[in-house]
């Protein structure tokens, strides 16, 4: 670490590991639901825990990427973050707002509309919050006089994700006019500039962890994001089927959601064979664990799991079921947890006291526990999705009898959740088991372990 | 492949992507109109779809496939279910499911009588949307159709043969709502309305007991006046009527041809 404000981001990852932790104590809750009787059921329904946990997601995945953003911009422009204070404020901000809305869902106040509950008060908030961000990044870029890729994408990115979110703001009469453009925010974000940002990171933590040539990383950065905006963007259409629009989204859904696992191949392979050449050796093998986990669970999750049930003649029987559960949380959690459980454990040796480059037995159960636990997790609702698309819509059984059928896969579906929270907890408890290093602590000469030689950015513009 | 050149594939490919996305959006809108009855829309329906969203419903139930997972899809609830039978469920839920069988249930609602109309308007309007016809088959609430009866066998419009039991069989799966949607022939297996296994039997009983007022002399009769005038005999239950009024809509009397009642009532009279 060479500059003294990337200790931001500790405070930024310190947010989302407690917050990472709550939407597993709600996910939980909200698993435990499923097998029944509620005894919670007049307090915290289900509509209520669920909405906890999806908003939870969102809320530390993107506190990790703003801490990511404020530990990588730094090295990339080789300047100090421009205003540390606001950057404090700015996080102050955010985590009230994410409590707020927290304790807002319990008690009845939300908007009510899927991953967009947020009362209108707090989207303003985010809103501001994202502008103060950006302001922040891009004053510290300009002052610098120096950006690269890597770090471009990753502030574009983010950029994007603020823009996206604007359509969120309108009231619109017609449901299914609510609908098109509720998945402008959710899905561009997550198949479209989540991943740009997931690219950027990636990059970042492939350059320092392999010390490949960042000219040839960044050149295939680029045509990643492409295809993933080839395939990303038109692939919204596969959440436009059977919501009301024309009748043309369908075919466009089947083909360009077909090409977005081949996007995130791509991604996959850039980061296994940018590993390979460097032989594995960088003495944090933890974090290469996380990054080439990351890729791998995405092709897996986002990918193939994605591309199980958006063809239109598949889609027309699961769509609405367990399987997209299935697919959702293999797909958040390969691309977006634990691109930031990568970051965080690449970036903690720096950012706390007494702590080896090299990890600890614990980070490695605690990167097995959750691989395995929602590896399990996506099986059990895959298995229970499949159940419950042949009895009740192929043979007709009640909705609630069909789930009484699948209570197995529940009881499976809590086990391996427990297995995947024994894992978060581990990495929860090893991430606080150290102290950040004080600020006046931080030695700006001494070098990061790192194969590759930091901060060989082009000059501006020329990215 | 040059870096140049990996940024110009960038550009092209976001640019056609986000241009083809912009120019299908414009069309879109362009149909959304005719597709989704945007004339229909009314004040009612519009305070319908907050009453949707302030009561968090989507997080629990899915619309147009979209939502939690966790309890029934509702696109086509009011073609299944009429508006009496709707609101005596959202004022208590708990009337009409258990928990001890279910293992879950719905919190209630606690929504005014307003309320209830109104979303009730909503979410009829939001079954009438064009949305490519799904579900690709009704979605039943609870309860079953599979022990012994007609698994396998496709809603139908044909007349299976001239045989007026076998039309009514056909339309008895079929008939816009299908009665099969909320009535089983299996014994003891009651849907939204009661099982009919049995019903001949149990209709000659019916119209010789006191407690019946209506014209019915014979099974047959009770079994068409069952038919054209839900109300007139209630089957007892909190969960098949609320203030002397049948949740079984009453539309059939005239969106049913006389020859369609006879057929129906041929067959239902078969089911001793």
């Amino acid at each position: 670490m060479r500059y003294r404000s990337q200790s931001i981001a500790y405070w930024y990852f310190a947010i989302a590991m407690c917050l990472f932790g709550l939407q597993l104590v709600f996910g939980l809750l909200s698993a435990s639901k499923y097998l029944g009787p509620d005894p919670l059921l007049d307090f915290l329904p289900f509509d209520k825990t669920k909405a906890i946990h999806t908003n939870l997601l969102i809320v530390w995945v993107l506190t990790g990427f703003m801490g990511a953003t404020y530990y990588v911009v730094p090295e990339e422009s080789r300047s100090e973050i421009y205003s540390v204070k606001l950057a404090y404020i700015q996080l102050v901000a955010w985590t009230l707002m994410g409590v707020t809305a927290i304790v807002g869902y319990m008690f009845g106040w939300t908007a009510g509309n899927k991953m967009l509950e947020q009362p209108f008060p707090l989207k303003i908030v985010i809103v501001i919050v994202m502008l103060m961000f950006l302001y922040n990044i891009l004053m510290t870029i300009k002052r610098a006089g120096r950006w690269t890729v890597t770090e471009g994408v990753l502030v574009a990115g983010l950029a994007l994700a603020a823009v996206l979110y604007l359509p969120a703001l309108i009231e619109y009469e017609n449901y299914t006019v609510s609908i098109f453009y509720r998945w402008w925010t959710i899905h561009l974000w997550v198949e479209g500039v989540w991943e740009m940002i997931q690219g950027g990171l990636l990059a970042y933590l492939l350059i320092r962890l392999s010390g490949a040539d960042r000219e040839v990383m960044e050149k295939w950065l680029y045509v990643i994001v492409g295809l993933v905006f080839m395939a990303g963007i038109l692939g919204t259409a596969h959440h436009y089927y059977w919501v009301g629009v024309p009748h043309y989204w369908l075919p466009i859904g089947g083909f360009f959601s077909a090409l977005e696992p081949v996007a995130l191949l791509g991604m996959a392979m850039y980061a296994y064979f940018a590993m390979r050449r460097a032989g594995f050796s960088h003495p944090n093998s933890l974090a290469v664990h996380w990054t080439i986990g990351s890729t791998v669970f995405t092709v897996f999750g986002a990918g193939l799991l994605g591309f199980a049930h958006t063809w239109p003649s598949v889609n027309k029987w699961t769509h609405g079921t367990l399987i997209t559960a299935m697919h959702g949380h293999g797909a958040f959690y390969g691309a977006y947890a634990m691109t930031v459980l990568a970051i965080i454990s690449y970036t903690l040796p720096h950012l706390t006291s007494d702590r080896k480059v090299e990890g600890n037995s614990i980070g490695y159960w605690a990167f097995w526990m959750q691989v395995m636990g929602m590896f399990g997790m996506t099986l059990s609702f895959g298995t229970a999705g499949i159940g419950q698309v042949y009895l009740e819509r192929i043979l007709g059984l009640g909705y609630l009898d069909t789930q009484l059928k699948l209570q197995v896969h529940f009881l499976m579906l809590i086990a391996t959740a427990s297995v995947f929270a024994i894992g978060a907890a581990l990495f929860i408890w090893n991430f606080f088991r150290t102290a950040p290093k004080s600020v006046a602590a931080i030695d700006p000469s001494a070098s990061a372990p790192d194969l590759a030689p930091a901060g060989h950015a082009s000059s501006a513009g020329s990215g | 492949m040059t870096k140049r050149q990996g940024r110009l594939f960038f550009i092209i490919c976001t640019l056609v992507s986000a241009i083809a996305f912009i120019g299908l959006t414009f069309d879109s809108h362009r149909r959304f109109p005719g597709l989704t009855n945007e004339d229909k829309l009314t004040p009612e329906i519009i305070r319908g779809k907050d009453v949707w969203h302030n009561s968090n419903c989507i997080n629990c139930h899915t619309l147009l496939g979209e939502g939690g997972y966790y309890a029934p899809d509702l696109t086509k609830v009011t073609q299944q279910r009429g508006t009496p039978y709707l609101t005596a469920f959202l004022k208590d839920p708990s009337q009409f499911y258990s928990e001890e069988k279910h293992r879950r249930l719905m919190p209630n609602p606690k929504l005014s009588d307003t309320e209830i109309s109104e979303v009730i308007a909503f979410l009829d309007w939001v079954g009438h949307i064009d949305n490519q016809g799904w579900p690709p088959r009704p979605i039943i609430v609870s309860g079953t159709t599979i022990p012994g009866t007609d698994v396998g066998q496709p809603p139908t419009h044909a007349s299976v043969s001239t045989d007026p039991v076998a039309q009514g069989e056909a339309l008895f799966r079929s008939s816009p709502p299908a009665c099969n949607a909320c009535h089983s022939i299996a014994p003891g297996v009651n849907l939204a309305g009661p099982t009919l296994a049995g019903l001949a039997t149990r209709a000659t009983a019916i119209v010789a007991s006191p407690e019946y007022k209506g014209e019915a002399k014979t099974s047959a009769d009770y079994i068409r006046e069952s038919i054209t005038h839900p109300s007139v005999y209630l089957v007892p239950g909190a969960m098949y009527s609320a203030n002397n009024q049948s949740f079984m809509p009453d539309n059939f009397a005239t969106d049913l041809e006389p020859r369609q009642i006879d057929s129906l009532v041929a067959y239902l009279e078969t089911l001793k």
